[in-house]
Formats: structure tokens, C-alpha cells, sequence
């Protein structure tokens, strides 16, 4: 039953990652006036091969210690802790990052900025939370 | 007021592995380290689940420093 959830749930994660990225080279494809079959094999070629990366360490994890969870009471209580501070440093330092590019006279915003930041802020998350899961 | 606990002796003495440890009861290591050297409590679940792992009595297995302080006196 749990790998049966466990592939759900990889199948949706690698869905939404190719839905995502056709949609993003339609999108390209609709402002440039043509499509890139390239980057869309990319795409679909990537998301399984970093699903395939992901799967084998697993594996290979399994074996090399046996069958110890990757994640127990403790993880999840210092992942609490974790967000808990994220929430509050993203929420006051954008806030204070907002005061500051208007105080230095940035009036207006770029979406594309936007995206970029979103994108950062994502990665360092994700990149802290890892952190967190090995201590 | 900080629990003790002697969980490290006991699996010593009953010639248990970290790794066979966390494999049973399906925690990590690091966390049997980190409750072996007291730096992180586990919850009542996991407690009750050491206790009967192990088969010793409760008062055995963790108490409060300042009983040791009074048993000490």
C-alpha cells in the first residue's frame, strides 16, 4: 500500500514537472512564433532522468543501511522549527527588502523579477530544509 | 528541569547496535544519538516504545536530574 502511494505520488510530482515545463515552452513557442521540440524533450527527458537520480540513491541508500526510515519524530519536529523561522524570516525580509528598493526609488516591479526571486527563495528553502532533515 | 536518561548503558549492556536500535523501533540514528546524549527528549510514544523494547522499568530508563540530585543527598 505505501509504495502504492509512493508512485502515486512520484507519477504526480513528474506530471506536474512536464506539465509545467511543456506549458512554459508553449508559451515560449507562442511569443517567439515557434515551438522548440528540443527544449520540450529537455523537459520530459530531464524530469526522468532527475526522477531516475533520485530513485537509485534511494536504493542504493537502502541497502547501505538497511531499513531505517529517512525520516522519524525528531526530523519532522526540527522541519516544524525549521518553517516556522522561514515563514517569519521570508515574510519580514521581503517586507524589508520592499522597503528598501522603494526608499532607493524602485517604484515598479518586473513579473519576470518576481519569478526570479519566487524562484530563489524556493531553492534556498529547499536547499535549508535538506539541511535540516541531515542534522 | 532535565530528563536523564540511561538508554545508552542499557543498549550497551543488552549488546544492541545504533543501526539494529533504529531498524526495531524505525527511527533514525541520529536521533538515538541525540536522546543518548540528551539533547532531545523523545515523545511518550517513542518513550513507551524503549521502555518495552528494552524491558526495563520506566524510572530505570529516564528520570528528572533533580531526582538524582536528592538520591545523591
Amino acid at each position: 500500500m505505501k509504495t502504492r502511494y509512493q508512485m502515486m505520488i512520484y507519477v504526480f510530482i513528474i506530471g506536474m514537472i512536464i506539465i509545467g515545463g511543456l506549458l512554459g515552452v508553449y508559451l515560449i513557442g507562442k511569443e517567439e512564433g515557434e515551438f522548440s521540440f528540443g527544449l520540450a524533450a529537455a523537459v520530459i527527458v530531464g524530469s526522468f532522468g532527475g526522477f531516475m537520480i533520485s530513485f537509485l540513491y534511494s536504493k542504493w541508500r537502502k541497502k547501505r543501511n538497511g531499513n531505517i526510515p529517512e525520516v522519524d519524530e525528531r526530523s519532522l519536529l526540527l522541519m516544524k522549527r525549521y518553517l516556522l523561522i522561514v515563514l517569519y524570516v521570508v515574510l519580514i525580509g521581503s517586507g524589508a527588502l520592499l522597503l528598501v528598493l522603494y526608499a532607493i526609488g524602485v517604484h515598479t516591479i518586473e513579473t519576470g523579477m518576481l519569478i526570479v526571486y519566487m524562484m530563489l527563495l524556493y531553492m534556498l528553502i529547499g536547499i535549508g530544509a535538506v539541511v535540516v532533515k541531515r542534522c | 528541569m532535565r530528563v536523564i536518561n540511561h538508554i545508552k548503558e542499557i543498549r550497551l549492556k543488552k549488546g544492541i547496535s545504533q543501526v539494529k536500535m533504529a531498524e526495531d523501533l524505525q527511527i533514525t540514528r541520529q536521533t538515538i544519538n541525540a536522546i543518548e546524549n540528551n539533547k532531545y527528549n523523545p515523545s511518550l510514544e517513542l518513550a513507551l516504545k524503549l521502555i518495552a523494547y528494552f524491558d526495563v522499568p520506566l524510572e530505570e530508563m529516564f528520570y528528572l536530574e533533580d531526582a538524582l540530585k536528592h538520591k545523591e543527598e
